[in-house]
């Protein structure tokens, strides 16, 4: 409550303080003068729309169609000349009323401005690395969210998308680096937040991601995965533009090949004739193709309208959207619309500004809770071709599993789809409002108000009927809950900019607080009345019996301190210095606050006298060390609870009592989460930086690593392991990176550029006493990656009895006696004689040896061209479709052409099959492990920008129309549906167990601008 | 001077968030009881109390998995489930231990209970009391319900670790041999004895007795051949100072909910059926039993578990007194005969079934309903006089005193019109062996499908050679994968050997 007042105090007293500045500045305002001229290349030729801006200000315009423009500017400004593709010019106005510019072709930006956090520094003077995307790399591809759209254009950002509408995708920055979650932090215009799906990705401006500590030490306790800083658009000075673009998009989801009616059924019968069983009474008169039941063409639209201008001392941007994605699957749909004002105004020494987006999605899920569960990439092969969609003698009227007819447990997914409706709503208002003073040139305030809510929305309504074999009845119900998340962010910042000779220092010192709120209320009713008028049920909390409701509220606060020095001495030696402190409220209370230091070194070697290089025209050698924080823990976890909502019968009446006790074990040591990283880079440009080499080398080291851990089942603990900080984890890796860029002349140009990334993960020790920790079927061991391959190994099939006898351990044994003729034949590791947990070994790496992005573009007069490729080369993974078709202990239906072992048909590596033993069909065994390789074009499209003199006709300034498509080429030798599946088990990443797999986009897009 | 003054009031802004730090930061949970808040009061005792009671009511203990362990697995019943792997943990194909239905969550739920138990004998001491007496009983129901569950604990796993302190989430407990966890069972049952009312009102049925502590501890006794110990201590039940009970006139009053608590009740697990939650521990989480949805027959429950024909054979060897079937074989299975027998149909159906094909109908509700649902409200008879009768019998035949013994056996064949025994095999006589093999036919007879079966196996060594086994196996064919020396005792679950250092995997796994 003081720290409220206190706020609110100084917030008010600021507000009066800037009134009082007002009049103060406009009385000591330099004499102003009209500038104009033009912009050309060095051949003279005009530069259309290029930039310019009064340096240190927000005063900007661009030049009309022919280079010419016209700026206020005071006599003392300088003013800077910029466009994309050239290089930056700086003149001083000097009391020129007339100045003409030629800037020259420049293809490697090295000056670019890069965000860093809290103030921005020249690409040149980075000593950290720092990976920049462009905004038409992201928004020439239909995405839900920012991070698939960065997938392959970095090094060392691993990105695993899928296909479901408004699903969120995996982000890894640099490798595995603590094992709660590997999202990075987001800050978007300053604003500390997630670029989830709520976010529009076409009000990007730019995209920074900080990869190494160093660079991401500003941001402390939260950055220890690395940072995406996003900036949105702008406007410019100017009259009103106008920009819209249309993208509509034809989506696929792959298919499996499966069996028909009459393969499964042949090898159904004969999955029962080897067991020695009756077979089941399937049903032939049915044939159902269950992926043609679940599946569809899914359709992506995202239209977007922006309006953008402003004046000399002002700009204004709005942005309107709306996205809608038609899965691929049935009863999966998302829609987002979305609203956007960025503004900002100037007066002498006072600027402010506000970024503001609302957004409204909307998400429709499929799938039943808990152990009944849908998934239906799981249930089109686990049901039979034999089950009919519709069966009128169940519940509700669906077709599934019927013991002795079909056995399987198979969901039915369209009545899953039918009886189940799952939606979320979220409305999101994010933005933050700034101010700045700058009473001297080398001094400069900012505060930043950042606020962001949520109210989120959700219904689950269960209708009657069944969906499976063996499923209890269940009345209908609904659960609901209703939501709202709150952030807010207070950041005040003082930065020191100044050159003393050669010296140039900058000093950024500030405080941060941010405060998050979580409130939730839950209901749940069961035994719904229908509607008479709709024939539906009522959905609301009304109506019905049975009754709970909940609800919980959760806070937490970070506040911090925070430091930055930059000393660049003569553009040769650059330092970088920053300290952070964090105090979190997750913590117990001695481990509250903890420091974050970091530096880093660079030096210029190509503006030392000695060197002399005609091709070498950049040379940058980088090196950093920094420590950073993390703490993206659930609240309260340090506080031991009781669970009170137990009750018992007792008595002769058989009352309820009450019970209450401990249920989850807390650790009331929880800490924070430390991350050392060790960056050394070079930077290399030749031939006039059209080539650009960029090389850095990590070692990432992560200690007292927050995780839930399963404990030992003996301490009684349940809801989940308690949080506790034991491994240390280290990440080495190398990133590489090359860009080509020419012009060869006006009408051809032509980029491409290739990113490669290594990674080595290694688990230096697991904590708790623990030397390893097995998670399904891999194994996290010191010394080792985390979750590497534990399985029994196969070797071959045997093919006689006599094979068989033979089969012996060094003492003679008979290791497999009750194995058969077709049978795998397990190794047996350890020499017992028998085939048991023990024989398991490690045998592959869930990780790929190398990840690499190829990136290509040509520009041809009026037509451009790019692509993107991805790859992913010498990982392992669990094939989990295969682990389901190939089995035969459990029904299911079967891919198609398998050629199991046969007294008649030996010739084969694919075992007898026999239903009810699970001997060949063992989850547990390097049968189910595949190269999970792959290489795959992301993104291929060519684009049509209709020529200006045609535009210029019907009012335009610009129209594009590109055709495109994503994920249509995969090169693998992988079985499953996707290669680039995600798994959010971190230990059991390679895992593929019905993911969602990434479809394939056909794309049509037009864009203009007036 | 302006621009100064914008300059210090700047910095002093940037410092000002400092001086409020610390409430900021410290957060307390707005949304439940924290463990220092708890413990205070006794009203914080009786529910942390009840809470241990309530793990009846979780899947891996009494409301489901642990009639699979105990039944299912014993030879008199079997699993047919399409869920191969559920029906492999019935017939000793254990092949993943970390099989979650088969193995894991019984003992993390025995684990759980066990935690509960401790925090109370941790907590409860020192809370002040007015009442002293209920303090003690509290701390003697916490040590009865811990000896439960390392009782079945001891004889499912056998080597388990002793946890008698609140968890830490970095314990790694050590293991203890069978003898070391029954020797610990002694003790707390010993204890609760002494702490534990003779009987409750009857608001507070269901809380054990000091005859539901020296049942336990007869169980207890005999499983370690203890026949002195279980002597003296089932005649505190029979003839001492305990001797309250008598076998109900009606046979299946033991197992419906009609009949609750009766005299034949030595320790019961109370069901009910009035929370629908489920067997976490959400908000309604609910009180009941889901056994019966899991062995009714296919088409009316899940039909995971079956009784072995066999049972249906034994029934029919003895004719009551007046020439009809044992009545009981009518309240334990449903079979083909049962409308011929004795004029039931099936949950109000007909036959349906295979002609070999029994289920157990010992807690089924068809005699009020005609389907099952997971919220079942018969309470189970974990330990009943007929039991405690049959067992004094066997005491006493191992004490070499078989001519006392006939007499408890005979009253409990009298309630079924069954002639005396001696009148009916007039060959045992006195032999010990006859006489102990006659006893396990009537235990089947009087008991089956009531959880005591793999126990008894278990005791009477008839799982530890290779010929019996094989004798079991002519009636449970599973038991032909049984392999002596392994099977005996479950595989402890795998994540838990690897996790620990300290802890061995049984033999033979």
């Amino acid at each position: 409550m003081l720290m409220r007042t206190m706020l609110t105090f100084v917030f008010r007293f600021k507000f009066a303080l800037l009134l009082a500045v007002f009049p103060m500045q406009n009385a000591q305002a330099q004499d102003t003068l009209e500038v104009s001229g033009s912009i050309t290349t060095p051949d003279g030729a005009p530069i259309p729309f290029a930039n310019v801006l009064v340096k240190d200000t927000d005063t900007g315009t661009s030049a009309d169609m022919d280079g010419n423009y016209s700026i206020t500017a005071s006599s003392d400004a300088i003013l800077v000349f910029s466009y994309v593709g050239f290089g930056t010019e700086e003149i001083p106005v000097n009391n020129q009323t007339v100045i003409h510019v030629q800037l020259k072709e420049d293809v490697a930006a090295l000056d670019e401005v890069v965000v860093v956090g809290y103030g921005t520094q020249q690409k040149k003077d980075l000593t950290s690395a720092i990976s920049i995307v462009k905004s038409d790399q992201i928004q020439k591809r239909q995405t839900t969210t920012i991070a698939e759209s960065l997938q392959g254009l970095a090094p060392g950002v691993n990105v695993r998308g899928g296909g479901r509408p408004g699903q969120e995708a995996r982000i890894e920055i640099r490798g595995l680096k603590n094992l709660q979650s590997a999202n990075p932090l987001y800050v978007i215009d300053g604003l500390i937040t997630t670029a989830n799906r709520d976010f529009n990705p076409n009000d990007i401006e730019s995209v920074q991601i900080l990869k190494d500590a160093a660079a991401a030490a500003i941001y402390g306790s939260r950055a220890a995965n690395g940072v995406v800083i996003i900036t949105t658009k702008k406007g410019r000075s100017g009259p009103l533009k106008v920009s819209a673009s249309s993208k509509m998009s034809l989506t696929e989801v792959p298919r499996y090949d499966l069996a028909g009616q009459e393969e499964f059924v042949r090898l159904n019968n004969m999955a029962y004739d080897n067991a020695g069983l009756s077979r089941q009474e399937l049903d032939l008169n049915v044939n159902t193709d269950w992926q043609k039941e679940v599946f569809r063409t899914g359709l992506i639209q995202d239209h977007n309208v922006s309006f953008s201008g402003g004046g000399d001392n002002s700009s204004y941007f709005i942005s309107t959207n709306y996205f809608g994605n038609k899965g691929t699957v049935i009863s999966t749909d998302f829609d987002r619309v979305s609203l956007r004002v960025n503004t900002s105004g100037r007066k002498g020494i006072f600027s402010v500004g506000e970024n503001l987006a609302l957004s409204n999605s909307k998400t429709e899920e499929t799938g039943a809770p808990e152990a009944f569960r849908g998934n239906p990439f799981i249930d089109v092969i686990r049901l039979f071709p034999t089950i009919p969609v519709y069966d009128d003698e169940n519940p509700g009227g669906y077709g599934y599993g019927k013991q002795g007819v079909a056995n399987t447990f198979a969901a039915n997914p369209v009545a899953i789809a039918n009886l189940i409706d799952r939606k979320t709503e979220n409305f999101r208002i994010r933005g933050n409002l700034w101010a700045e003073i700058d009473p001297f040139p080398f001094l400069k305030y900012r505060f930043n108000f950042g606020y962001e809510t949520s109210f989120d929305d959700y219904l689950y309504l269960r209708r009657e009927g069944n969906w499976t074999l063996n499923q209890p009845y269940e009345p209908s119900f609904t659960n609901q809950n209703k939501a709202q998340s709150e952030t807010k962010l207070l950041e005040n910042t003082l930065t020191f900019d100044q050159e003393f000779g050669k010296h140039h220092i900058t000093l950024v010192a500030g405080t941060t607080y941010q405060k998050n709120n979580y409130e939730q209320i839950n209901g749940t009713k069961r035994n719904l009345l229908v509607n008479p008028n709709t024939g539906e049920y009522f959905d609301v909390l009304d109506l019905g019996d049975q009754g709970i409701v909940g609800g919980f509220r959760n806070e937490s606060t970070l506040i911090s301190y925070l430091g930055r020095l930059e000393y660049n001495y003569d553009d040769r030696y650059l330092l970088n210095a920053v300290l952070r402190r964090d105090g979190s409220s997750k913590f117990s209370d001695e481990n509250k606050w903890s420091n974050f230091p970091s530096v880093s070194l660079g030096w210029r070697l190509n503006n030392e006298s000695f060197f002399r290089s005609e091709t070498i025209s950049d040379l940058k050698l980088r090196a950093s060390y920094g420590e950073l924080g993390s703490g993206d823990i659930p609240d309260y976890q340090y506080i031991g609870l009781i669970n009170t909502f137990g009750a018992i019968a007792l008595g002769d009446g058989q009352t309820l009592y009450p019970s209450a006790t401990q249920v989850r074990l807390a650790n009331s040591q929880l800490r924070w989460e430390t991350l050392k990283q060790t960056n050394i880079g070079i930077d290399l440009g030749l031939f006039d930086n059209r080539l650009q080499l960029t090389a850095d080398y990590f070692i990432a080291r992560t200690e007292n690593v927050l995780f839930e851990f399963p404990i030992l089942l003996t301490t009684g603990n349940d809801g989940g392991s308690p949080l506790i900080n034991a491994a240390t984890v280290e990440n080495r890796g190398f990133e590489f990176n090359a860009a080509y860029n020419q012009v060869v002349n006006d009408d051809l140009s032509f980029n491409a550029s290739l990113n490669l990334s290594t990674l080595r993960n290694e688990l230096i020790s697991l904590g708790s006493g623990l030397n390893e920790s097995i998670q399904g079927n891999t194994i996290t061991r010191s010394g080792e990656p985390v979750g590497m391959w534990y399985v029994l190994q196969t070797d071959g099939l045997f093919q006689s009895q006599e094979e068989i006898d033979n089969y012996t351990n060094s003492q003679g044994q008979v290791i497999m006696p009750d194995a058969q003729p077709g049978d795998i034949r397990f190794k047996d590791v350890n020499d017992d004689g028998q085939i048991t947990n023990k024989d398991k070994t490690v045998v592959e790496s869930p990780w790929p040896d190398f990840e690499m992005g190829f990136n290509a573009g040509v520009q041809y007069k009026d037509f451009d061209f790019s692509m993107n490729w991805i790859g992913s080369f010498g990982a392992t993974v669990y094939n989990g479709f295969r682990s389901i078709v190939d089995r035969f202990d459990d029904d299911s239906n079967y891919r198609s052409g398998i050629q199991p072992w046969t007294p008649e048909n030996p010739d084969t590596n694919f075992p007898r099959v026999v239903k009810g033993t699970t001997l060949n069909a063992r989850g547990d065994s390097d049968r189910w492990l595949e190269n999970g390789s792959f290489a795959r074009l992301k993104y291929i499209g060519i684009g049509y920008n209709v020529p200006t003199e045609l535009l210029g006709k019907i009012g335009f300034d610009r129209a594009r129309i590109s055709l495109s498509a994503q994920n249509i080429i995969t090169i693998t030798r992988y079985n499953g549906l996707d290669p680039e599946f995600s798994n959010n088990d971190i230990f059991q990443r390679g895992v593929d167990f019905g993911s969602f797999p990434n479809v394939k986009t056909y794309s049509l897009g037009i864009e203009f601008g007036f | 001077m302006k621009k100064l003054l914008i300059i210090s009031t700047v910095i002093c802004t940037l410092f000002a968030v400092t001086s409020c730090q610390k409430d900021e930061l410290d957060l307390k949970n707005p949304n439940a009881l924290t463990t220092d808040q708890f413990w205070v009061t006794p009203d914080d005792a009786e529910k942390g109390v009840n809470a241990i009671y309530a793990m009846f009511y979780k899947d891996g203990l009494w409301a489901r998995w642990v009639y699979f362990r105990l039944d299912l697995t014993s030879d008199e019943g079997f699993s047919q489930s399409p869920w191969v792997e559920l029906a492999d943990w019935t017939r000793f194909g254990y092949i993943n231990y970390n099989f979650w239905e088969g193995n894991s969550v019984t003992w993390r739920d025995t684990y759980k209970a066990i935690f509960r138990a401790n925090q109370v004998l941790a907590n409860v001491p020192d809370i002040e009391f007015s009442d002293e007496n209920r303090k003690q009983q509290l701390l003697g129901e916490a040590k009865f319900l811990r000896a439960l569950h390392y009782y079945y604990a001891g004889v499912l796993w056998e080597n388990v670790p002793l946890v008698l302190e609140p968890s830490k989430p970095d314990d790694l407990h050590p293991q203890n041999t069978k003898e070391e966890v029954f020797a610990q069972v002694e003790q707390d049952l010993t204890e609760a004895f002494a702490a534990l009312p003779e009987a409750w009102d009857a608001a507070q049925t269901g809380r054990p007795t000091k005859g539901a502590a020296k049942a336990m501890l007869a169980k207890l006794y005999m499983q370690q051949h203890r026949w002195e110990d279980a002597k003296s201590t089932l005649e505190y039940l029979i003839k001492g100072e305990g001797a309250m009970y008598s076998l109900v006139d009606h046979y299946e009053d033991n197992f419906t909910h009609l009949n609750e608590n009766n005299s034949e009740s030595v320790y019961e697990i109370q069901f009910g059926d009035q929370r629908r939650g489920g067997t976490g521990e959400g908000q309604d989480a609910s009180v009941s039993t889901t056994r019966a949805q899991f062995f009714a027959p296919r088409g009316i429950g899940w039909s995971d578990g079956q009784a072995r024909f066999w049972l249906v054979n034994a029934f029919k060897q003895e004719q009551t007194s007046d020439g009809k079937i044992d009545e009981r074989l009518r309240y334990s299975l449903f079979y083909p005969d049962l409308f011929k027998d004795f004029g039931d149909k099936i949950y109000g159906r007909d036959w349906e079934w295979g002609d070999q094909e029994a289920w157990f109908r010992k807690y089924q509700r068809d005699y009020y309903r005609e389907n099952e649902d997971y919220y079942s409200e018969v309470n189970f008879r974990l330990i009943r006089y007929a039991d405690v009768l049959l067992r004094y019998a066997e005491v006493l035949n191992e004490l070499g005193m078989t001519s006392d013994a006939y007499q408890y056996v005979d009253m409990v064949r009298a309630r079924a019109n069954m002639a005396p025994l001696a009148t009916a095999y007039p060959g045992i006589g006195n032999n010990r062996e006859a006489f102990l093999n006659r006893l396990k036919t009537e235990r089947v007879l009087e008991l089956s499908g009531e959880s005591v079966r793999w126990e008894d196996l278990k005791r009477w060594g008839d799982l530890e050679d290779q010929a019996s086994v094989d004798e079991i196996a002519e009636r449970d064919p599973d038991f032909e994968n049984f392999e002596v020396g392994k099977h005996l005792r479950l595989p402890i679950p795998q994540v838990e050997v690897e996790n620990n250092p300290n802890l061995e995997q049984n033999p033979g796994y």
